[in-house]
């Protein structure tokens, strides 16, 4: 495209009151007003736009008629800057307006949490993957917890944690020359005909009537926080991005659903809103956070984000809390004293996929 | 369909027992304001916490639409807390750990849950033998375990005695005469709610992993400093069976939860083992 044909801005597009006149010139060299006057106009209706907003904000809250409260809701929520941007008076009314919508519609008291992070804190996580019985008391914990959809229909249940059953590997005599590569006799645990190891090969959907089984070992995957993360790499409009105390978060609001970070994601810790999600009002968890579990809409994408409504009050994750077995810890990698500090010192722990330097923030250990 | 129908059934049942304990109390007290009749109670839904049969808790609202607990409704387990320290007392000063306050650590006693403990001081050993023969009556001359038909009664996994392979038998862990306690290694009395300090004797690597928070649960607030409610070994362990041979850990097996839903093209559950992912 010839770009002395076409201006940067369309003015035929436009029909303010400086295209009545027509350029002199095509070429927007010789018609140096015309870049002008669109950056004034684009101001212009921006402040218009805020005014409007604002002017309907408060109408919004003065007004007692559901249905234009509503309108101005959505149109406030529309206008809503990206939350890293907002000031924290913004951040309030984007809080105060949740939780009355919220309020409104699962029909009991709704809080929104905007806690930024702690000075002093770096959340951590380890498990011990030799402890783990592959019960998915985690998975189903996280979902009362953090108001996923769950839906029977295709797309609709949505699971942030996914426990993989491995088959346990052993060095045999017999298996001697069945390494991979063929014949070269080298075992690493399994072969290519019995994997085992971290391969990350296995089932998701495991269901024996009694977990452990004896010839299996149970690995659970989430979002693995990373300190180099992917994810918010790609986002094209940076709604994802790594909070000062460590979780990788999401602005809801400014998702627009494109799933690039779900691509990018090593660890497949990303689930996205197909369906508007379906969440009964008696099951739905009414403390939540901005950036953690509230309610989310249909096309966004949604991950683990430790709890964030949990961690910031100081609690621990809901899948902390629920297993059994104790093989899921958490704790301030900060602070010296914390049970990850204590694990990282004391225990043989590793990161998965470590050779993709995404560097996570969840640590693998055994004993 | 089934299982609402049962409800409203158990509900109306209910709204029956109710009305009636409203009749009686209206009936002997007959100065009392006229009572309304009460809402009917709904069914009281208890879940188990680590395992089937240690630790319960009763679900009850804590506040308007935020439960204490919620349970399972695959397999009755506590999935969710929102309060975690319910029923919880102080958990007493440990070896070790003199340094956490009093209130910031804290355990659900063990004692409530075990139900002939009670029994056990009073009914049989109560010292009320003949002062020549004040030993309990079941002790052994030669210190060799001898299978006792009442106690493999009241508990039957002890007839197959899954600990310490074979080298242990029940004197090493409960006191000689005061049997509704454990014992240490001098010979004096611990608490049922502090079994920690009877299996620290041998298992000393995991009392230091559980004393650091690496072995074991504990729930609350996550600092270092903050208030946890700490797991006991018996609340997770089964002491007389945790060398089971259908299971490679030292943890019971148990009903695992639903699995997720099938992704698009798997048509059941086998699909994933017949078409591995490429890796």
């Amino acid at each position: 495209m010839n770009a002395n044909e076409t201006p940067p801005a369309n003015p035929a597009k436009e029909p303010s009151s400086e295209c009545l006149a027509p350029p002199a010139s095509a070429d927007p060299a010789a018609y140096p007003a015309a870049s002008a006057p669109t950056t004034s106009r684009r101001s212009f209706l921006k402040a218009g736009g805020m005014l409007s907003l604002s002017s309907l904000m408060g109408a919004g809250a003065l007004m007692t008629q559901s249905g234009e409260a509503h309108a101005a809701a959505e149109w406030a929520e529309h206008f809503q800057k990206n939350y890293r941007l907002m000031t924290a008076e913004e951040k309030d009314e984007a809080r105060k307006r949740l939780e009355r919508r919220y309020s409104r519609e699962y029909e009991k008291p709704v809080t929104v949490d905007i806690t930024g992070p702690q000075p002093g804190v770096l959340m951590g996580y380890a498990l011990n993957v030799r402890k783990c019985i592959g019960c998915r008391r985690c998975v189903k914990a996280c979902v009362a917890e953090n108001n996923q959809s769950r839906g029977e229909r295709p797309g609709e249940r949505i699971e942030w944690i996914q426990v993989l059953r491995m088959e346990r590997g052993e060095f045999s005599q017999d298996k001697m020359d069945h390494g991979y590569p063929e014949g070269l006799g080298i075992q690493v645990g399994g072969n290519a005909y019995t994997p085992a190891g971290q391969v990350l090969e296995g089932q998701y959907h495991y269901a024996p009537e009694a977990v452990p089984e004896k010839d299996a070992t149970y690995m659970p995957i989430a979002c693995m926080q990373c300190e180099k993360p992917p994810c918010v790499k790609v986002c094209p409009v940076r709604t994802t991005y790594r909070e000062a105390d460590g979780p990788v978060v999401i602005d809801y609001n400014w998702c627009i659903g494109c799933r690039m970070c779900m691509g990018a994601c090593p660890y497949w810790a990303r689930r996205i809103n197909l369906t508007t999600p379906v969440l009964p009002k008696a099951e739905m968890n009414p403390v939540t956070h901005y950036l953690g579990n509230r309610p989310r809409m249909r096309g966004v994408v949604e991950k683990c984000h430790w709890c964030l409504q949990r961690t910031r009050q100081g609690r621990y994750p809901a899948c902390v809390e629920v297993c059994p077995v104790g093989a899921r810890k958490f704790g301030n990698l900060l602070d010296p004293n914390s049970e990850v500090s204590l694990i990282l010192a004391r225990k043989n722990v590793f990161r998965l996929k470590a050779e993709l330097n995404t560097f996570p923030k969840f640590f693998y250990f055994y004993d | 369909m089934k299982k609402s129908a049962l409800h409203t059934i158990l509900i109306a049942l209910g709204a029956i027992v109710v009305l009636g304990g409203g009749v009686a109390v209206s009936v002997f007290s007959q100065d009392a304001a006229p009572q309304e009749a009460a809402p009917p109670e709904p069914q009281e839904v208890i879940c188990f916490e680590s395992r089937k049969g240690a630790s319960e808790i009763t679900q009850h609202e804590i506040q308007p639409g935020l439960l204490n607990v919620k349970c399972s409704p695959t397999t009755g387990a506590a999935l969710w807390y929102g309060d975690p320290y319910e029923g919880t007392v102080p958990m007493g000063k440990m070896p070790l750990l003199e340094s956490i306050p009093d209130d910031k650590a804290v355990v659900r006693p063990r004692s409530e849950k075990l139900n002939l403990l009670a029994m056990c001081g009073t009914a049989c050993h109560n010292n009320t033998l003949p002062l020549a023969s004040r030993v309990p009556p079941t002790l052994p001359k030669n210190n060799r375990p001898v299978p006792i038909p009442t106690m493999e009664g009241m508990l039957p996994e002890i007839a197959n005695l899954q600990h310490g392979r074979g080298r242990i038998w029940c004197l090493d862990c409960h006191h000689t005469t005061k049997r509704n306690m454990l014992v240490d290694h001098f010979g004096d009395p611990i608490s049922f709610d502090q079994p920690q300090l009877l299996c620290g004797k041998c298992h000393g690597d995991k009392l230091r992993d559980w004393r650091d928070g690496i072995h074991g649960k504990r729930i609350g607030e996550f600092a270092s400093t903050g208030k946890k409610r700490w797991f006991v070994c018996t609340e997770c362990h089964n002491p007389h069976d945790v060398q089971n041979g259908d299971r490679n850990r030292g943890f019971t097996q148990l009903q695992p939860e639903l699995p997720p839903q099938l992704s698009h093209g798997m048509k059941d559950a086998n699909y994933e083992k017949l078409h591995p992912i490429p890796h």
